[in-house]
């Protein structure tokens, strides 16, 4: 049993983990899917807000959509043949399922958590259990890991694996591992572009809650104002750093992956020759560039926390603003017919 | 299992990943490159680690002053939050809150301390008292 195996994986870092996880997986079979591509198609693009939930005590703000997601919806759209196990009762039983894939020869992508990642930068280290990792091989007792956070491939051993793979918590993994059975050769991307935007445009917009997409957006710009007066400089600026940690740091995109967003716009817009797609990705590019000046108005508040120098009325006016830009950009995202 | 709990976040490796970002330029190009963080967002990690940092120091305090049990100490130290705790060791939100306090600490038996210790990756020697 104990046979080495390494399966000839190409490795590429990205910005988001799953889908470049996904993506790394699509060329591995040979299909060539940019990460935009997949992270588009999957609808990466989320966000939303919710204050009564604290998360590293602070209220939980994510700019990305639910585990596993990029990875199912882009399997379903594009029609592949796929497999997700969502969970095993027993550690050893997953590790077992692991060993016979890569036997197969089948680079199996895996949910972990990353507090107890053992090569991944301190600076990261949270309870947080959504992050995505393929592993191609194994080798002496240590298994090769492709983490597209990571410059370069890792390895982990048997223990650390089960570890972080049977992380505790809030979205606990249990050992969820998913892989790709086979992919025909002629993809229908273009169907699977048209239903990745609407999706997305339906998550982003459409949805009847406050609290998620732009209406998210809204209401946070609202909040940020009051922070100061209701818990004080020293907090309202722990808080404020949350945010822009989700939206700069935190999964790497940069301005809460709306730079990805718009390379998918404009990917697919040259790809069908589709102006509206190209003119909305422009507009998406402006909003992601919003968001990083937002991000570097707000750090200069987190670097003087208890003496603000920006007004935090101003910091809400900016996410107010953002959230009117966006909304602009779906409803034009809407109409489109590619 | 880290041993030395003050200064575990910045070590050697603090920093030194190289990362992937994108940027929109005026040309109207999406590109990306590979680089170190920037230092505007340097501020916003800092600043995350320098509050989490107190909170470990002042639960330190409050338990050497007996005003915590040592499970306070161990889930700052830890990053968790109260119901990541009672997930981690499998023993429900309230009970975990009502053994925060020393006195309640004391009369816990072997097994629900060996559940907590486990949970956090450590023995139940460490888990009685901190350095």
């Amino acid at each position: 049993m104990e046979k080495n195996v390494i399966i000839d994986y190409k490795h590429r870092q990205a910005g988001h983990c799953e889908s470049g996880t996904t993506s790394n997986l699509f060329n591995f079979y040979g299909i060539e899917l940019s990460e935009p591509m997949a992270f588009g198609i999957g609808n990466g693009l989320y966000f939303s807000y919710i204050p009564f939930l604290k998360v590293m005590f602070a209220p939980m703000i994510s700019f990305r959509n639910l585990p596993n997601t990029v990875f199912r919806r882009s399997m379903k759209y594009l029609g592949v043949d796929s497999t997700v196990i969502k969970k095993f009762d027993d550690p050893k039983e997953s590790m077992i399922a692991l060993d016979r894939n890569l036997e197969k020869g089948i680079p199996t992508g895996m949910q972990v958590g990353v507090y107890d990642l053992t090569f991944f930068p301190p600076e990261y280290r949270m309870h947080y259990n959504m992050h995505n990792m393929v592993c191609y091989g194994r080798e002496d007792g240590l298994y090769h890991i492709s983490d597209t956070v990571m410059e370069h491939p890792q390895v982990l051993s048997y223990k650390d694996l089960i570890r972080v793979r049977y992380a505790k918590g809030p979205f606990a993994p249990k050992g969820k591992m998913y892989w790709i059975n086979n992919v025909k050769k002629d993809l229908d991307i273009k169907t699977a572009v048209s239903v990745g935007i609407k999706k997305t445009v339906y998550e982003m917009i459409k949805i009847p809650f406050p609290l998620l997409g732009v209406k998210g957006i809204r209401w946070i710009s609202k909040d940020v104002k009051k922070w100061p007066k209701k818990f004080g400089n020293e907090k309202a600026s722990f808080y404020l750093g949350q945010i822009l940690r989700m939206a700069e740091e935190v999964g790497t995109g940069g301005a809460g992956f709306r730079y990805i967003y718009g390379a998918f716009l404009k990917e697919a817009g040259e790809r069908y020759k589709n102006d509206e797609l190209l003119a909305s990705s422009d507009l998406m590019g402006k909003v992601a560039n919003r968001w990083r000046e937002f991000a570097y108005i707000g750090a200069r508040n987190c670097k003087n926390r208890s003496e603000p120098k920006e007004d935090y009325g101003m910091l809400g006016d900016i996410l107010h603003e953002i959230g009117g830009m966006e909304e602009i950009v779906y409803k034009k995202l809407d109409k489109i017919k590619i | 299992m880290e041993e030395n709990s003050d200064t575990i976040w910045k070590d050697g490796r603090f920093g030194k990943s190289r990362e992937i970002s994108y940027y929109y330029d005026q040309k109207g190009q999406y590109d990306k490159k590979v680089e170190f963080r920037e230092d505007t967002v340097k501020v916003l990690v800092e600043q995350h680690w320098d509050v989490i940092n107190d909170r470990i120091e002042e639960a330190r305090q409050k338990v050497l002053t007996g005003k915590a049990s040592p499970i306070v100490f161990y889930m700052e130290k830890t990053l968790a939050d109260p119901i990541t705790v009672s997930m981690m060791s499998g023993i429900s939100l309230w009970r975990v809150k009502w053994h925060f306090k020393p006195s309640v600490f004391k009369r816990l038996n072997e097994k629900t301390l060996k559940k907590y210790a486990d949970g956090f990756n450590i023995s139940v020697e460490q888990l009685k008292k901190i350095q």
